[in-house]
C-alpha cells in the first residue's frame, strides 16, 4: 500500500517535558487512522510536528512523500488541516473566511457547497464571532476540506457537536473516505473512533502503547467495548464509571 | 493572482471594518489639516513669503497618513494575526509569507492614499489649497518616504516577538516621529536644536522633501536622501521577509 504518511522516531520535548517520545507510525493512503490519548498526551504536539508547525527535536516525517516544511507549498496544496482551536480574523464573515480559504488553492471544492453540507448555508452572512461553539466548530472542520485534499488532519473533530451534526460529520467524512482522502484525526469518543476509523494508535505521555485494527485492539483486551478496552489500555479501568459522562 | 485579489479584498473589508486605521490613517489627518486652515490657513509662511502657511504644511500633514498606516495599521495588524494564530492557520496552505506581508502592505497603502485625497480635497475646496510645485514630483516623494516608513513597519512586525513588543516599538517610533518629524507640531516653529534633533528621523528628511516638491522649491543635495531611503528599504523589506514567523 502507498503510504500517505511516514512518521520515524519523533521526539518534541518542552523544557524536562517529554512530548512526544519516540513516534514511529505509518498511514496508508485511504486510510482513516485515529491517534487517541488522554489531554497530554501529546496528540496535538505529534500532529504540529508531523505538519512542520513545530520543529520536532529529531526524527523523519514524509507526508505524502513530501518533507513538510521543504516543500510547504506544494505540500499544503493538498493536505487540509483542522487544528484543535481556531482563530479568525476580527469581524470575518462566514462567507468571507470560506471565500478566502477557497483562493489559496488551485484546485479546490465548491465552499457553498460544503456550507450545506455542514449545516451552515443559512449563516453565510454572520461574522465568524456569532457562530456558537459548535458551527465555529463546524465551520473549523469545513475549512480543512476546502481544498479539496488528498490527506486531512483533523484534530478533535467533533468536540462541541450536537449527536445529529455529529452523525452528519461521521457520514460526510464516510462519503469522503469512499472517494480515497486519508484522514488522520484525534477524539475523545469512543463510538466516533468505532465508526470511522479503520485504524488506531493510543497515546500515552508521549510513547505509543498500543497500535493496530480496532477490531484488534478490543480483542487482545479483556474487555468488548472500545472504550472500556481504551482505558484498560491507558491503565485506567478504574475510571470507567466516571467516564460514562463523557459520552453524553 | 486569485489570491491576492481575494484576500485583499477581505483584508480591506476588515480594516474599514476595524474603524482605528481608518480613525488614525485616514480621519485624523483630515482634522488636522481642518485645524490648521481655521487657525493659520490662509497666512503667508513667514514675513514676505509667496506661500501660505498651509501650502507649507501640506506635505508633513499628508505624511500623517503614511505613518499612522504603516507604523500603527501594518505591524500590529501582522503581529496580532501571528498572535492569535491566525498566521498559524495560513502556515498549513500554500500561502508564502511575502504575500501575507504583501497583502498588508497594498491594503495600507490603499488607505494612506485614500486618505492623502482626502486631505487634499479639504485643502483645495475649503481653504483654497493649491499645489504650487510638481504634482509628479509630489507624488514621487510622497511614495518613497512611503516605501520607507512601510518597510520599517514590516521590519518591526516580523522581528517583534509578541504583540506587546510589537505595540511598544511601534509607539516608540510613531509618536516621537510624529511630533518632531514635522508631521504635526511645524519643522519651521521648532528652536534651532530641536530642528537638528529632528533632522536625524528618517521621516523629518522624507517630509522636506514632500514640501520642496509641492511648494516648488528648488531640492538641494536630493540625490543622498532618496538614495539612503531606497536602500534601507531594501534592506527592511529582505530582514522581514526573512525573519518573518508564523507564529
Amino acid at each position: 500500500m502507498e503510504k500517505a504518511l511516514v512518521v520515524i522516531g519523533l521526539k518534541k520535548s518542552y523544557g524536562d517535558t517529554v512530548a512526544v517520545n519516540n513516534l514511529n507510525l505509518e498511514v496508508c493512503k485511504g486510510e482513516v487512522f485515529g491517534l487517541l490519548g488522554h489531554n497530554g498526551a501529546g496528540k496535538s504536539t505529534s500532529i504540529e510536528c508531523i505538519l512542520g508547525v513545530k520543529k520536532p527535536d529529531s526524527g523523519e516525517i514524509q507526508l505524502l512523500g513530501k518533507n513538510p516544511v521543504k516543500d510547504r507549498k506544494q505540500l499544503f496544496e493538498k493536505v487540509g488541516v483542522q487544528f484543535q482551536q481556531s482563530n479568525y480574523q476580527d469581524r470575518i464573515t462566514v462567507a468571507e473566511i470560506c471565500e478566502a480559504t477557497h483562493s489559496l488553492y488551485k484546485a479546490p471544492s465548491d465552499w457553498k457547497k460544503l456550507l450545506q453540507v455542514f449545516g451552515l448555508g443559512e449563516l453565510k452572512r454572520k461574522t465568524v464571532s456569532e457562530l456558537s461553539g459548535g458551527e465555529r466548530q463546524r465551520l473549523s472542520v469545513l475549512l480543512a476540506l476546502v481544498p479539496n485534499p488528498e490527506l486531512v488532519f483533523l484534530d478533535e473533530l467533533t468536540t462541541g457537536l450536537d449527536t445529529k451534526a455529529r452523525r452528519d460529520a461521521w457520514r460526510y467524512l464516510e462519503l469522503l473516505k469512499s472517494q480515497g482522502m486519508t484522514i488522520f484525526l484525534t477524539s475523545h469518543y469512543m463510538d466516533e473512533v468505532e465508526a470511522l476509523c479503520d485504524r488506531i494508535c493510543i497515546l500515552k505521555k508521549g510513547s505509543i502503547i498500543a497500535m493496530g485494527k480496532v477490531r484488534e485492539l478490543i480483542d487482545k483486551s479483556p474487555y468488548d467495548s472500545l472504550e472500556d478496552a481504551y482505558l484498560w489500555y491507558t491503565g485506567e479501568e478504574g475510571a470507567v464509571n466516571e467516564s460514562a459522562y463523557h459520552l453524553a | 493572482m486569485r489570491a491576492l485579489i481575494t484576500l485583499l479584498k477581505t483584508e480591506l473589508k476588515l480594516t474599514v471594518r476595524g474603524m482605528d486605521t481608518l480613525i488614525f490613517g485616514v480621519v485624523f489627518p483630515c482634522i488636522v489639516a481642518i485645524i490648521l486652515g481655521i487657525v493659520v490657513g490662509s497666512r503667508p509662511a513667514f514675513e514676505g513669503a509667496d506661500y501660505t502657511f498651509m501650502q507649507q504644511s501640506f506635505g508633513a500633514i499628508a505624511a500623517i497618513g503614511i505613518c499612522a498606516t504603516g507604523l500603527m495599521g501594518l505591524p500590529l495588524t501582522v503581529a496580532d494575526y501571528r498572535h492569535k494564530k491566525i498566521l498559524k492557520r495560513f502556515r498549513v496552505t500554500p500561502v508564502s509569507p511575502a504575500l501575507m506581508l504583501g497583502i498588508q502592505f497594498i491594503v495600507n497603502l490603499i488607505m494612506s492614499v485614500a486618505s492623502f485625497v482626502l486631505v487634499l480635497a479639504v485643502c483645495m475646496l475649503f481653504f483654497g489649497y493649491r499645489m504650487t510645485g510638481s504634482f509628479v514630483g509630489f507624488a514621487m516623494s510622497y511614495l518613497l518616504v512611503l516605501l520607507s516608513i512601510y518597510s520599517m513597519g514590516l521590519m518591526l512586525a516580523s522581528i517583534s516577538p509578541n504583540i506587546k513588543t510589537a505595540n511598544l516599538l511601534c509607539c516608540l517610533i510613531y509618536f516621537p516621529m510624529l511630533i518632531f518629524s514635522g508631521a504635526t507640531l511645524p519643522y519651521e516653529v521648532m528652536p534651532k536644536g530641536l530642528q537638528r534633533a529632528a533632522n536625524i528621523l528618517p521621516l523629518t528628511q522624507g517630509i522636506k522633501l514632500l514640501k520642496g516638491t509641492s511648494l516648488g522649491t528648488p531640492l538641494e543635495n536630493i540625490l543622498m536622501p532618496v538614495v539612503i531611503i531606497v536602500a534601507l528599504a531594501i534592506i527592511s523589506i529582505g530582514v522581514a521577509v526573512k525573519t518573518f514567523r508564523w507564529e
